[in-house]
Formats: C-alpha cells, sequence, structure tokens
C-alpha cells in the first residue's frame, strides 16, 4: 500500500483525529465531576483563608470534604447581591453552594459593561463578611476574596489567585503572605477618589486605605487594583447600606443604655 | 536482557541525558524546579508522556504517512499530555500540584525531548524498545529534575517535600535560589560534574 497517496494521507489524518478527539471528550466527560469537586472545595479553601480561619496550606492538608464541612459549619449565610445593594438570591448552605471562577467572570462581565449583575457575599458566624473581586492581570485573569470584619470598616484578610501571572514576580498575589498580610487592618474609603489603592513605590502609612504594590510586578499590581476597585464599587450600595444599618444599631443600642441610665439616676433622684 | 536493551536503557540516563548532554527541555526544567513536590510530579508526567507516545508512535511507524508525520506526531503526544493534565486535576491530592505546575504540564507538548525521541527513535525502531528509550529519556529527564529541585528546595526555603529542614539550624533563606536564574546555574554546575567525570563528552 503506498503510504504517500493523497488520499491515504487524508483519510489517515482524518481518523486519527477523530479517533483521539473521541477520546478526549469520553475522558473530559468521564472526569468533569472530580475535578468541579476539587475546583469548589479549592475557591472554599480560598474564602476561608481569605476569612481568617487558618492558612491556606491548612486547608490542603485536611482535605476537601472536611474544608467543605468546616465551611458549613462557619458560614451564616451565603447569597448574592445587585447593583442596588439588594439580596437577590440565597445560596444554599447545605449544598455550600458558592459562585465559581467562571461564574465570577461572567460578573466581572456585567460589572464592566454596566450591565445587572448578582455577586456573592458569604457572611460567617463570627461576623466576618468576604466578597470576590476578579480583574485582569498582566497575562491572564486574577481573582480573590477580601474579608471585613462584623463593622465592615476593617479589612480582616485576603487572598488571591490568578491563572499565569509571572512566579517571582506577579504571582506574588498569592505565594507572598508578606503581601497579603499587609491589608490586614486597612479599610476601603468610598470618599477617596480610589476606595482602595495599591501604590507603587511604597503607600504613606498613614494613609488606612493603600497598600505597597509589588516590585518587579507594576501590571500585576495595577491589574488586582482596577480590579479590586470594579467589585468595591459594584458592592459599594450594599456595603454603605450594611454600614449604615450597623451604625444605625450601634446608636440604637447606646440610646438604649443612655436611657436606662438615666432613669436610674432620676430614681436615685427621687429616692 | 541483551546489551542493545541495556545500553538503550542506560545511555539516555547517564551518557545521552537529554538536560545535560542534548541541552532539550531547559524551558521546564527552570520553571517547576523550585519545590521537590513539583518537580517528582512533572518527572513523572514526563516519563509517562515519552514514554507512551514512543510506544504508540512506534506500533503506528509503518502507516503513518511520511508527509505529516509530524503532525501525526504532535496529535499522540498531545494526547498523553491532555490525559496526564486531565486525571492530575481529578485527584484530591494531585490537584494542587497540577494548579501550582499550571501551563507546565501542558508545555510538556512542546519540550523538545519528546518529539526528539519519537523522531529519532521510535519511528525507526520496535515498540517495546521505543517505549523503554521513552521511559529512559522521562527518566534521565526527570533525574536532573529533582536533582536541581532538591539544591534549589532546600537552599531556597529550607524545606524539602515541605517539612523544614534547615530552618531549625538557623539558616537563612537564600531568596536567590527561588528565582529561575539559579536553576540555569545549577543546570551548568551537573553539566560540569559530569564533563569531568565522563571525559569523552568533552570537545576536542
Amino acid at each position: 500500500m503506498n503510504t504517500n497517496s493523497n488520499t491515504y494521507t487524508v483519510i489517515y489524518t482524518t481518523l486519527i483525529c477523530v479517533l483521539v478527539a473521541a477520546i478526549l471528550a469520553i475522558v473530559s466527560q468521564v472526569l468533569k465531576p472530580k475535578q468541579d469537586a476539587n475546583e469548589k472545595a479549592e475557591t472554599i479553601s480560598q474564602i476561608l483563608t481569605a476569612a481568617g480561619f487558618d492558612d491556606k496550606a491548612h486547608w490542603q492538608e485536611i482535605g476537601n470534604a472536611a474544608t467543605i464541612d468546616f465551611y458549613k459549619t462557619n458560614l451564616a449565610e451565603a447569597y448574592t447581591v445587585n447593583a442596588q445593594g439588594a439580596q437577590v438570591q440565597n445560596l444554599d448552605k447545605d449544598k455550600a453552594e458558592i459562585l465559581s471562577v467562571s461564574e465570577l467572570k461572567v460578573q466581572n462581565r456585567n460589572i464592566k459593561n454596566g450591565e445587572d449583575f448578582e455577586i456573592p457575599v458569604y457572611t460567617f458566624n463570627n461576623g466576618t463578611s468576604v466578597i470576590p473581586i476578579y480583574g485582569a492581570g498582566l497575562w491572564g485573569p486574577v481573582w480573590g476574596y477580601i474579608s471585613f470584619d462584623a463593622g465592615l470598616d476593617n479589612i480582616q484578610g485576603a487572598y488571591f489567585d490568578h491563572e499565569s501571572e509571572t512566579p517571582g514576580l506577579g504571582g506574588k498575589i498569592k505565594d507572598d503572605p508578606a503581601f497579603r498580610a499587609q491589608f490586614k487592618g486597612k479599610t476601603v474609603d468610598f470618599a477617596d477618589v480610589k476606595a482602595f489603592q495599591i501604590v507603587k513605590g511604597g503607600a504613606p502609612a498613614d494613609k488606612r486605605n493603600a497598600i505597597d504594590a509589588i516590585t518587579g510586578a507594576t501590571m500585576t499590581s495595577k491589574g488586582l487594583d482596577e480590579a479590586i476597585n470594579n467589585w468595591l464599587g459594584a458592592f459599594k450600595t450594599y456595603l454603605q447600606g450594611r454600614i449604615e444599618a450597623r451604625a444605625a444599631e450601634v446608636a440604637a443600642l447606646a440610646a438604649a443604655a443612655e436611657a436606662e441610665a438615666a432613669a436610674e439616676n432620676a430614681n436615685q433622684t427621687a429616692e | 536482557m541483551n546489551q542493545k536493551m541495556k545500553e538503550t536503557i542506560l545511555n539516555p540516563i547517564l551518557k545521552g541525558n537529554p538536560i545535560t548532554v542534548l541541552v532539550l527541555g531547559i524551558c521546564s526544567s527552570l520553571a517547576v524546579t523550585v519545590e521537590m513536590k513539583g518537580a517528582l510530579v512533572m518527572a513523572l508526567s514526563v516519563t509517562l508522556v515519552t514514554g507512551l507516545s514512543s510506544l504508540i508512535c512506534s506500533l503506528l511507524r509503518k502507516t503513518i504517512p511520511n508527509r505529516v508525520r509530524i503532525i501525526i506526531q504532535l496529535v499522540v503526544v498531545a494526547l498523553m499530555v491532555i490525559l496526564v493534565d486531565q486525571l492530575l486535576k481529578s485527584f484530591e491530592g494531585t490537584y494542587p500540584i497540577d494548579k501550582q505546575l499550571s501551563v507546565y504540564i501542558g508545555l510538556i507538548i512542546t519540550n523538545c525531548i519528546v518529539m526528539g525521541r519519537i523522531e529519532a527513535f521510535a519511528l525507526g525502531n520496535k515498540p517495546i524498545p521505543s517505549l523503554l528509550d521513552g521511559l529512559a529519556n522521562g527518566v534521565g529527564y526527570g533525574l536532573i529534575l529533582v536533582i536541581v529541585a532538591f539544591f534549589r528546595e532546600l537552599l531556597g526555603s529550607g524545606t524539602l517535600f515541605g517539612i523544614p529542614v534547615l530552618a531549625k539550624l538557623g539558616y537563612v533563606n537564600n531568596g536567590l535560589m527561588i528565582l529561575p536564574p539559579m536553576a540555569l546555574i545549577l543546570i551548568g554546575c551537573i553539566i560540569w560534574v559530569q564533563r569531568s567525570i565522563q571525559k569523552d563528552l568533552q570537545e576536542k
């Protein structure tokens, strides 16, 4: 048989390609549920790390099942909010329902195009709230989670991940604990030009809504800055609503305490 | 096992090592040798891919049309690499490592060792020797990877397989070890050592 004829070549190549495509399609279908489960556990471990429960390595150590269990036990509620800051949809706690990275990508497009969006908030029993961010780094997408304490005025922690930033440079947003540690104790200031800033050349020490950028990773730092601000912008109404509600609550408590004290004073005077 | 078989297996590991003698697959050996764990998984992946692709291409060698042989080889190699990547992603234990190796698993496709061995060996030899040749080349590549990773992790992070070793002795981590240039220097040192032992590798 002449293996160099055109007909043979075309038929042979076609057959090989169809065969290989079929094998890959089957394998992909069979392994998809397992891969999705792994990805979900990874996302949950990132949320938990951002919330400050433990190191990222800890979740890897205890495994997927234990991580998801921990999440379920400690979660108060998870829901999505829209541009008006209203809760749109509850995420099922018993199924540990979360928005995957690909779903964040869709919402990111909606935010950028000024369309309706539904972005998730994860609140925990200890008062911590975690919100996601998503944007473009230098080579590919960057995303992550930022957590706030009960009063929402202090950032408690953050965790970031990326698809293909340069290891040792832009990759530091994920790999360098010192970069992430900068977020702790910072705040978000919607009155400022930018709600949160990652400053090249070092943030002023007295500025509470700014941190240092990464040396040698200007574009990744810029991308992360933009991602954080885009998403904070999207969460603005929701966050401000909660801060006001919280302030009102605190004021009400203070007023009640004052009234009580006054009543006690009056009692003492009467006596 | 006859003499020829033995040579097929030993040659790629010592005298004809793909990294130190043929200087192939340098890119990935710089990128994935920061930690032992990653290097080991990468070494195993490459060994599997080179072995199996060589086997399949050797089985097909009489039917492959000569004009499109590179494309057919590429399809076979790509199939193997995607299978390895998908499998790594599916298991709880290997998922974080796959995430860490990220693009480099996919880039095994472009690793010159794989295509080089198919083109140079598998297309002209029977399946079993081709399989052995592929596996041996993978091992030769992996060996260098693991040696480099050993020094980089030990001196760069003070750990081995993530377990602290030097930290207790008051060792201060050398940041240069973590960066890719140090891998190149280390590989250079390995080549130097190998060439001073095996004198016949030196050019006249």
